[in-house]
């Protein structure tokens, strides 16, 4: 039997995952990027939060023990890129810590502010005296999406021009505060033939969780599972040869996926996380926000004066998988881990509804089974142990 | 789909007779409203004629030959025709078109065209007087409640009790329902279950959807809308019922035709509903139209219709009780357990139900 180190190939779980309730401020919908697989399709700048909308936010979920009873919260600080707006997240951080403790709200002392990145600006001294001033509570993920070709083919300047240079340049002041920190990877149709190499590229940065998925968006034709599927087979190979799975994970390879369905939960968490948008509207997700849709009209659930609309929430508390899915979805023999966007559901259904899952996901997802079955496979033959749990 | 009726908008000022807000619309110069009581078997043609046949399509009347297809259409497929009636009399050729085909008529009561056979439409606003009531004996009423009239629901239903042989109640203004109207309501049908209880012992119980049908039942009776009956609107279109025709005319299923396509159909379905496929307020109507306007889902109820449905579901519980101990061999095959919810959302609210007891159709 050959010795071997425990198997760290699963991703960690995230902050109180599943017990904070995660709030998220829409602060700016405008980047400096023009990344070409951006699903928020109406970027500008024009929508911008003002500290008074923040504040009757806070104001209100503070209060409304009903809806927000979680022990724990997420202040989540989105865009467009949120460190654009720095100073009004500082403000809104600092008026959120007092409200908190003022009203001895139960999650005083026990929140994160957590921000999602092009990594642009991380080095500017202003976030880095946000970073200083609240770093027991942060999580920053900074997306960067693998080699220096893969990255730049897909999030560029308005221009055209890649930010690998600009970006990666803050990775190492980033490792060194955020040791355990993870980036998230998109990857669109001519990105395919880079994945290996940029999975691989991340973790020699020294980002040891990579979590990745394809776009959620109907852009896949046929025979890209074939491409996709062999570069993730070349990727499990170079993992197993070169033992990267003692040390790095990446969200492809699953123990989880390819299994037929044991649960009826819904996939996503659209509904019990709220986003807020400028003018103070409350959304399940900001994926159903105007500037995140292409087909559909936003779906409000609320706003900072009247508050959450109980009603409209309804759906999206009792949405399980079964109700959105077809029978042949049901069925699946490899269903477990095929992800879906409510929010893409909505924009691509037939009717204005969140129950039709879309589908066109589906052998990306195959494909990516395949893959995870001769990973997993693989490596068990070469360890002699049993790491799956088969029906 | 197993379609087995139709509802026809007469025209755009039809009554409502459901939660839809009535349609404004003034009535043109030259026609009559029928104004007789006469108790007359036939569907009553005023004495008082109208000085003119108001027909005009321009005017919101469905056009003849919309009329005409419908008609056709529902003979070819075994379909039963609802016609809406407007507070105007039709034209000859109208109620000829009309009376060739199986169908219920729908008035407003205050239109005062008397039929027996007819469902006489009565808004709580312009309850009738006991005068305006003598004349009926066994009549279909749907009683159209305004919230405001909520605390006069049990003299109308006492003042409709001896005329009735059904009355449906539709709580309109529902979605403005909070605790306030619950415990109305609630207080309503006590005392309208005591009536029905006294009543009961000298007379037959007309049916009250509201508190006898779910005594009758063993599995859900609802609406049905998009299912088993879809509405032909003046425009001469195809709409799930009448409320998604004034709420947006534009979201049509198209001209009459055999081959009906209603996008996620399924979601009409109460195995695609997840609260209501756990629920046993079998007498729900589970509005499609309240839903999509409330929740903005067709398959989720509202909190004031799941509310509302177990008010009446628990006064249900309390008159089967009665009348089971009354009379031991009354409906013994149905039961109504006593619930700790009013509202089967807190039940499936992150609880999804198991796979294994879903099936698709």
């Amino acid at each position: 039997m050959i010795e071997t180190k425990e198997v760290i190939i699963e991703k960690t779980n995230t902050w109180e995952e599943g017990k904070a309730k995660n709030i998220t401020f829409i602060v700016t919908e405008d980047c400096q990027l023009q990344c070409k697989y951006c699903y928020l399709v109406g970027k500008n700048n024009l929508h911008k939060m003002d500290f008074e909308t923040a504040r009757k936010s806070i104001d209100y979920l503070l209060q409304d023990c009903n809806y927000f009873s979680e022990t724990s919260v997420i202040l989540d600080f989105i865009g467009g890129e949120p460190f654009i707006e720095i100073d009004l997240i500082d403000k809104i951080c600092d008026y959120f810590k007092i409200r908190a403790y003022e009203t001895d709200h139960p999650s005083f002392n026990s929140y994160r502010f957590s921000f999602s990145t092009n990594g642009l600006l991380y080095n500017d001294p202003k976030v880095q005296k946000f970073i200083a001033k609240n770093a027991a509570h942060l999580s920053i993920q900074i997306t960067i999406d693998g080699t220096k070709e893969k990255h730049n083919l897909q999030r560029v300047y308005p221009g055209g021009k890649g930010s690998y240079d600009q970006v990666v340049k803050n990775v190492p002041l980033w490792i060194s505060q955020f040791p355990n920190a993870s980036t998230k990877v998109t990857i669109a149709r001519e990105d395919l033939p880079f994945v290996k190499d940029s999975v691989i590229h991340l973790w020699n940065l020294g980002i040891k969780e990579v979590n990745i998925n394809v776009v959620f968006e109907d852009v896949w034709e046929p025979g890209d599972d074939a491409l996709f599927e062999e570069q993730l087979v070349l990727l499990a190979d170079e993992i197993i040869e070169n033992k990267y799975y003692e040390n790095f994970t990446c969200s492809f390879f699953s123990t989880q996926i390819g299994l037929p369905y044991k649960e009826n939960m819904n996939w996503c968490g659209a509904g019990k996380m709220l986003a807020i948008d400028h003018e103070g509207n409350f959304f399940p997700c900001n994926r159903f926000v105007n500037y995140s849709l292409q087909n559909r009209e936003q779906l409000l659930i609320g706003d900072n004066q009247k508050g959450i609309n109980q009603n409209r929430l309804r759906p999206f508390l009792t949405l399980d998988m079964f109700t959105q899915s077809s029978p042949e979805c049901v069925s699946c023999e490899v269903a477990t881990g095929c992800a879906w966007c409510q929010g893409a559901n909505y924009d691509y259904a037939d009717s204005s509804t969140i129950f039709q899952r879309a589908t066109y996901l589906c052998l990306m997802h195959k494909a990516r089974v395949r893959a995870n079955n001769y990973f997993w496979n693989k490596l068990e033959k070469k360890l002699q142990k049993t790491l799956r749990t088969l029906p | 789909m197993v379609l087995k009726y139709l509802l026809v908008l007469l025209s755009d000022s039809s009554a409502s007779f459901c939660y839809y807000p009535s349609q404004k619309a003034e009535i043109p110069k030259g026609i009559a409203v029928a104004n007789s009581h006469k108790k007359d078997n036939a569907f009553h043609i005023s004495d008082e004629k109208p000085t003119e046949i108001y027909y005009n399509e321009k005017q919101h009347l469905i056009s003849l030959d919309h009329l005409k297809k419908t008609v056709v259409f529902a003979l070819k497929n075994n379909l039963k025709v609802n016609f809406l009636y407007p507070h105007f009399l039709l034209d000859e050729a109208y109620t000829k078109v009309i009376e060739e085909v199986e169908h219920i008529k729908i008035i407003p009561f205050d239109a005062k065209i008397f039929n027996e056979d007819a469902i006489l439409i009565i808004d709580s606003k312009d309850f009738p007087t006991t005068l305006d009531l003598e004349n009926y004996t066994h009549q279909n009423f749907i009683l159209k409640l305004q919230k405001k009239d909520l605390k006069k629901l049990d003299t109308m239903i006492l003042a409709l009790l001896a005329k009735s042989a059904r009355i449906n109640l539709v709580l309109m203004d529902v979605e403005n329902y909070e605790e306030k109207e619950y415990a109305i309501y609630e207080k309503q049908l006590e005392k309208i279950t005591r009536n029905l209880i006294q009543y009961q012992n000298q007379n037959a119980i007309p049916e009250l959807n509201f508190l006898t049908d779910r005594i009758d039942l063993n599995q859900m009776n609802n609406c049905q809308a998009g299912i088993q009956h879809l509405t032909i609107a003046p425009n001469g279109k195809m709409y799930l019922c009448p409320a998604f025709y004034y709420e947006n005319p534009s979201e049509d299923l198209g001209e009459i035709k055999n081959e009906i396509f209603i996008k996620n159909s399924r979601l009409l379905e109460l195995n695609y509903a997840p609260i209501c496929r756990i629920c046993d307020a079998y007498q729900c109507k589970r509005c499609v139209y309240l839903n999509k306007k409330l929740t903005l889902e067709i398959n989720t109820p509202s909190s004031q219709q799941c509310i509302t449905s177990h008010i009446e579901r628990d006064a249900s519980r309390r008159i089967l009780e009665k009348l089971q101990k009354m009379h031991p061999d009354f409906n013994p095959q149905i039961t109504i357990p006593q619930l700790n919810y009013r509202d089967p959302f807190e039940i499936v609210k992150g609880n999804p139900q198991k796979i294994a007891t879903l099936n698709h159709p």
